[in-house]
């Protein structure tokens, strides 16, 4: 077609002949998409299959309607002892508990952290990638890859499946050159930075708890309780949080895991007035 | 036809001109002196409710989506809006309404909430009214004093909210004026909540948190009071101790019912109603308890809008407290949270600069 002459499109096959030579195209990893340096972006679709166009014609109302439910909590602040990454631990299919132990902290490496809510699968998923993506990174450069670099690597990742029915709502915690940071990505490939995110559908519940009692200059002890508060407000208040408070402290040696305390306990602690 | 003839269609039709007093004590409608159709009009069963005809509405200028195409409905509610009341799902003209979009789309944001504590209910509202994307006024009144002892939180449709307010007043008064006595919240709230009833399903929306004190004579006040003080400072109480001795004091005191369009009615010690309320929630979660004073009640009913208004963008601009006691409502001042930001922005930077000091210094 002349569009393809045009843009220089080249078939994937085309391509891996290029890259290597004939006898080694078994050495390249078809999921491996991503790759620093290719002309091209290819994506593990196979062609003919147009995720988007289907899903569009899932949210039709009144017809079969594929919700993305971000059932779960997590937030994540800065400040001046560095980033507090707390998450709770329930994971439900719909009405039905999955587990109340689920981790949804993924530990990239000692220096960066980060946080899942949204489909489990395509966290889980997306994130081992990223591990991955970060650890080539260190083993071909020889320094550790940044936290911004690490979220962008991500964020773009979301942008090739875009509209395709991703469901992934992350912060990527971590301590680099730069310091403290911390990033949130999300499934349409959003990328912010900021000093504070909370993700999930119990996330107003926790903005309110952590906007009240955050000051640049808490102590880290204050900075653990505020984490917990934060989190158990929200379980106690969205049913579709629960479980434990998973907490981890980013500081500038690596991440170390505070604590892992059950909610049903914590509220008892917090809500003085309640039972 | 048989129908009319069971619920005395026709007696009740030639009685609507006059101005004689149904004798039920349940009476729930007043007597009517117009002469056009009006919203409630004098019939002696419970729970007859007005529905509007369909013609009045399809003569109205604005268009507001309610089709005319329900022929069959306005030709029979035209003669006996009594009758339509009883066959309510068929016949409702705004049933059929919702393939024709309306000109604006609904929203209902807002920030409200109120909790009971030993000094009577505290009540706080934002003053932002939204409509989808653009602030239609930023100084509404969301607090609505009903009479001097009961005060309603509105939150969903602006205009419906107005109405029932005033209409659920109106009720109350003529059950004073009948009785010699206020209607305890209790049956406020199921005053409400059954006048809201016939709207079900249909595009009304209002959420309603009633706060009032229900009060009894001056002895029994007396004693509750002392008796209350004394438990909020003796905090070895269980809550569910307190709980008990309460009920079983007497049937006078603070109450708070939540009731909505949908059917619900809820009584409990908080709420929190609004697109703004999850943020309000787990603030007042972690504040409120019987024992509160009524400055550290407004202090967290404050921060607590604060915060809503902060992340929510439909809730913002002023907030409005109301302090209901056993001698009727107090108003706050409105204060403008766009002060409390700027303190708090202060606040920020002096702290920033102070931990840049102290690094120096080291």
């Amino acid at each position: 077609m002349a569009i393809f002459d045009v843009s220089g499109y080249k078939k994937y096959c085309e391509l891996r002949e290029q890259i290597l030579p004939a006898g080694l195209t078994h050495l390249v990893d078809r999921t491996n998409h991503y790759n620093f340096g290719t002309k091209t972006q290819e994506f593990a679709v196979p062609p003919g299959v147009d995720p988007s166009g289907f899903l569009k014609s899932c949210n039709h109302d009144g017809g079969v309607c594929i919700e993305m439910n971000h059932g779960t909590t997590t937030l994540a602040f800065k400040f001046k002892h560095g980033v507090i990454v707390a998450v709770d631990s329930r994971a439900s299919a719909g009405n039905y508990l999955a587990s109340k132990d689920a981790n949804k902290v993924i530990e990239i490496n000692s220096y960066l952290l980060g946080t899942m809510s949204g489909s489990a699968a395509d966290c889980q998923h997306w994130e081992r990638l990223l591990a991955k993506e970060c650890r080539l990174y260190r083993l071909r450069n020889n320094h550790r890859i940044s936290v911004a670099a690490a979220s962008k690597l991500l964020s773009n990742m979301m942008l090739g499946y875009r509209g395709m029915g991703l469901s992934m709502g992350s912060m990527i915690c971590g301590w680099d050159k730069q310091g403290p940071g911390l990033y949130y990505v999300d499934d349409n490939g959003t990328r912010l930075s900021g000093r504070m995110f909370s993700t999930g559908c119990g996330n107003s519940y926790a903005y309110g708890v952590v906007d009240s009692g955050y000051r640049e200059d808490m102590t880290v002890e204050e900075a653990y309780e505020l984490g917990r508060r934060g989190i158990t407000h929200a379980t106690h208040r969205d049913a579709y949080s629960g479980g434990v408070v998973n907490m981890y402290h980013m500081r500038e040696d690596g991440w170390i895991k505070v604590c892992k305390d059950d909610v049903s306990e914590l509220i008892h602690r917090y809500r003085k007035g309640m039972f | 036809m048989a129908l009319q003839d069971i619920c005395n269609f026709q007696s009740v039709f030639e009685d609507r001109l006059t101005t004689e007093y149904p004798a039920v004590p349940h009476g729930k409608k007043i007597p009517s002196n117009y002469v056009s159709g009006l919203p409630f009009s004098n019939n002696k069963s419970l729970f007859h409710f007005y529905i509007p005809v369909a013609e009045y509405l399809d003569e109205s200028p604005i268009q507001f989506g309610q089709i005319s195409t329900v022929q069959n409905c306005s030709a029979v509610s035209s003669e006996d809006p009594f009758l339509t009341s009883s066959s309510l799902p068929t016949c409702l003209p705004f049933a059929s309404s919702q393939s024709v979009p309306l000109p604006f789309p609904m929203a209902h944001g807002t920030t409200t909430l109120a909790f009971m504590f030993q000094g009577g209910v505290m009540a706080a509202a934002d003053t932002r009214s939204s409509c989808s994307g653009l602030v239609a006024c930023p100084a509404s009144q969301k607090i609505l004093p009903i009479h001097s002892h009961l005060v309603g939180l509105t939150s969903g449709t602006s205009a419906d909210c107005a109405l029932w307010k005033r209409i659920l007043a109106r009720e109350l008064r003529l059950y004073q004026l009948r009785h010699g006595r206020r209607l305890s919240t209790s049956g406020a709230a199921k005053l409400l909540s059954h006048m809201l009833h016939p709207f079900k399903g249909t595009e009304l929306c209002v959420a309603a948190t009633l706060c009032g004190w229900d009060g009894g004579e001056q002895k029994n006040f007396v004693d509750s009071t002392n008796a209350k003080v004394s438990l909020a400072k003796d905090e070895r109480f269980s809550f569910s101790q307190q709980c008990s001795i309460r009920k079983k004091m007497n049937l006078s005191g603070p109450r708070l019912f939540y009731v909505c369009s949908d059917g619900t009615r809820l009584r409990g010690m908080l709420f929190s109603v609004g697109s703004g309320s999850p943020y309000a929630y787990s603030i007042l979660d972690q504040g409120v308890h019987w024992g509160l004073t009524v400055d550290e009640a407004k202090s967290i009913a404050r921060e607590a809008v604060y915060r809503a208004t902060y992340r929510d963008a439909y809730s913002g601009n002023c907030v409005d407290m109301y302090h209901i006691t056993s001698k009727g409502w107090t108003r706050r001042n409105r204060e403008d949270l766009k002060e409390e930001y700027y303190r708090e922005k202060e606040r920020r930077k002096h702290e920033k600069t102070e931990r840049r000091d102290v690094a120096f210094s080291d």
